[in-house]
């Protein structure tokens, strides 16, 4: 039986596909969080993992253990029963995070800023206006995945992908934004970095925030990314 | 207490791993561990450890150690000759090596990856319950000559006073095919249209660009037919997807956990085990089967991997009723 807010699909022998059919996105994202949310928190045997991300959550399991149409009917009684209208966090924390733009032009600012013909003071501003809510954590390392800010145009990806793209950097692609906690190839335009510390492989999760927080992003100075260097990211 | 150290002479392309971080992909971090699971199952259950204990995964080069207490290990994978103290020893069975002797794992063939067991396995740093590398968080990473490896154990060695070989012999369930790697049709297949089906007609080759990531292959492409960008989502491993380029790529344990392409198919998660031992160069066909089939080749193999835990465990306590050359206990 399909359920009406979201559909189910077969993503081999071992993950199901829940992808919202909600009209409203926000309400979408907010159900397919709860839903990884109230798994986790079930500990449901023969679930490896859930993947919760914009408008769809992958769930993993072990074929031996469960199985597919067993999982089937239980995510349609659980969706049934979660409120997509309920907020994702009560208090979102707020994570305000301090950018060097630019870096002495050794980054893409200047070229994303040529892009939507703007100047790269215009870009800084418009990045650093919004208070973004963190929609996913994704690829690499728990990155923060935040939708982007409010340039005229879409930001290209670039042609060929950066080898390496190092830890802290600030990156726009498309109509998303995000930090990257670790280094790792990319093909997003980098416009700035961050002094801050965001990983930290001891704690779980290993990154401060979580999807419904809040991140703002705030530039500074040299002096002030040097002397904030290798500080850990914490709520403000 | 310290029981000793397995100590790296040679390393090749050796890092120490398990049955993978089910943890990480919550968190925007891959699975990853061993790319042949039902292999590394076995070495583990042929040394008596859990499934879930890591082991030593060696990938294509020869690789030798040394251990400065006696131990009992176990070889599982492509096939691979183990020499101990210079002699050959059988695969797929548990074997004994003395203190200060050498342990070599050489000419690596058919697929790429030996899997390599001791017995109470190693005392190694965990992230999220795993100890598998991740390259992206700088966690674990290629073994290093040199490097020591501390062991959670020693065991005395299990011999025949007369004949000095061991008492016993286990049957591991026969290797899959390894040339048919076998696929359920993936949620965005409508996307592809009726060239779809060039996934199951045509064979493909497997490019040297392949890694613990994805495998990259070339061979007559599926199209995809219809335009837009897909918001990023959960990607399963075994993922088939048609990138821009003229490759197709098939995700594995270390892929990236979301990605915004159509995924045209998915590999069993059986047949993961058969990509793991691929080789470039190595033609493969893909052949269509159904979820319900998938899950059938999957349980029938945990099921041969159950009886042989339990054959296992019925030797180790016979072995521990026999007098040895030690008088030793295995438990």
């Amino acid at each position: 039986m399909p359920s009406p807010v979201a559909t189910i699909s077969a993503s081999g022998n071992a993950a199901l596909r829940v992808s919202s059919a909600l009209e409203d996105r926000e309400a979408g994202w907010r159900l397919v969080h709860h839903l990884a949310r109230f798994i986790d928190d079930a500990q449901v045997p023969g679930v490896e993992c859930v993947i919760p991300t914009y408008d769809a959550a992958l769930i993993e399991i072990d074929p031996v253990e469960s199985s597919l149409e067993r999982m089937r009917s239980y995510l349609e009684s659980v969706i049934a029963r979660l409120d997509s209208d309920r907020p994702l966090t009560e208090t979102p924390r707020l994570f305000e995070v301090p950018v060097l733009y630019d870096l002495d032009g050794e980054l893409d600012l200047r070229m994303v800023a040529e892009a939507q013909g703007l100047s790269t003071a215009d870009i800084v501003r418009l990045h650093s206006e919004p208070s973004y809510v963190v929609r996913c954590l994704g690829a690499p390392g728990g990155s923060p995945m935040l939708d982007g800010p409010a340039f005229p145009l879409p930001v290209p990806r670039l042609s060929s992908p950066r080898a390496s793209v190092p830890q802290g950097v600030v990156s726009v692609a498309g109509r998303q934004a995000t930090i990257t906690p670790a280094a790792a190839p990319g093909g997003w335009a980098l416009i700035g970095r961050t002094p801050l510390v965001v990983l930290d492989l001891d704690a779980e999760p290993f990154v401060p925030y979580e999807p419904g927080d809040l991140i703002r992003f705030r530039p500074i100075a040299r002096d002030e990314y040097v002397s904030l260097l290798g500080t850990r990211m914490v709520a403000s | 207490m310290s029981a000793g150290f397995l100590t790296v002479v040679e390393a090749g392309s050796a890092q120490i791993t398990d049955l993978g971080r089910s943890r990480g992909p919550r968190y925007g971090v891959p699975v990853g561990g061993a790319l042949d699971q039902r292999s590394a199952r076995i070495a583990n259950i042929l040394a008596g450890n859990d499934d879930r204990a890591p082991l030593l995964e060696i990938m294509a080069l020869d690789a030798e150690f040394i251990a400065d207490s006696d131990i009992l290990i176990a070889l599982a994978g492509t096939a691979a000759t183990l020499r101990v103290g210079g002699i050959e020893r059988p695969n797929e069975q548990p074997v004994s090596v003395r203190a200060g002797e050498t342990i070599e794992v050489r000419q690596i063939t058919g697929g790429l990856r030996a899997y390599l067991a001791v017995a109470g396995s190693f005392d190694v740093p965990r992230l999220l319950g795993s100890c598998a590398p991740d390259s992206v968080l700088g966690f674990g990473g290629r073994l290093l000559a040199g490097q020591r490896i501390p062991l959670t154990r020693a065991t005395p060695p299990i011999l025949n006073t007369n004949f000095g070989a061991e008492l016993y012999r286990l049957n591991v369930p026969a290797r899959p095919d390894t040339t048919t790697v076998e696929a359920t049709d993936g949620p965005d297949i409508a996307d592809f249209a009726d060239t779809a089906r060039r996934l199951y007609e045509e064979p493909y080759v497997v490019s040297p660009t392949s890694n613990h990531i994805g495998l990259r292959m070339t061979g007559i492409l599926p199209e995809r037919r219809v335009q837009g960008e897909v918001l990023s989502r959960g990607v399963p491993v075994g993922a088939v997807e048609v990138p821009p380029g003229n490759e197709l790529l098939v995700l594995h344990r270390g892929r990236g956990v979301t990605a915004g392409y159509p995924v045209l198919a998915v590999v069993t998660t059986t047949a993961l085990d058969v990509l793991a031992q691929a080789r470039p160069g190595q033609t493969l066909r893909f052949r269509r089967v159904s979820e319900a089939q998938a899950t059938e080749r999957a349980r029938a193999e945990r099921a041969a991997l159950d009886a042989l835990r339990l054959r296992v465990r019925s030797v180790f306590t016979a072995l521990d009723a026999l007098p040895t050359s030690s008088g030793r206990t295995l438990s």
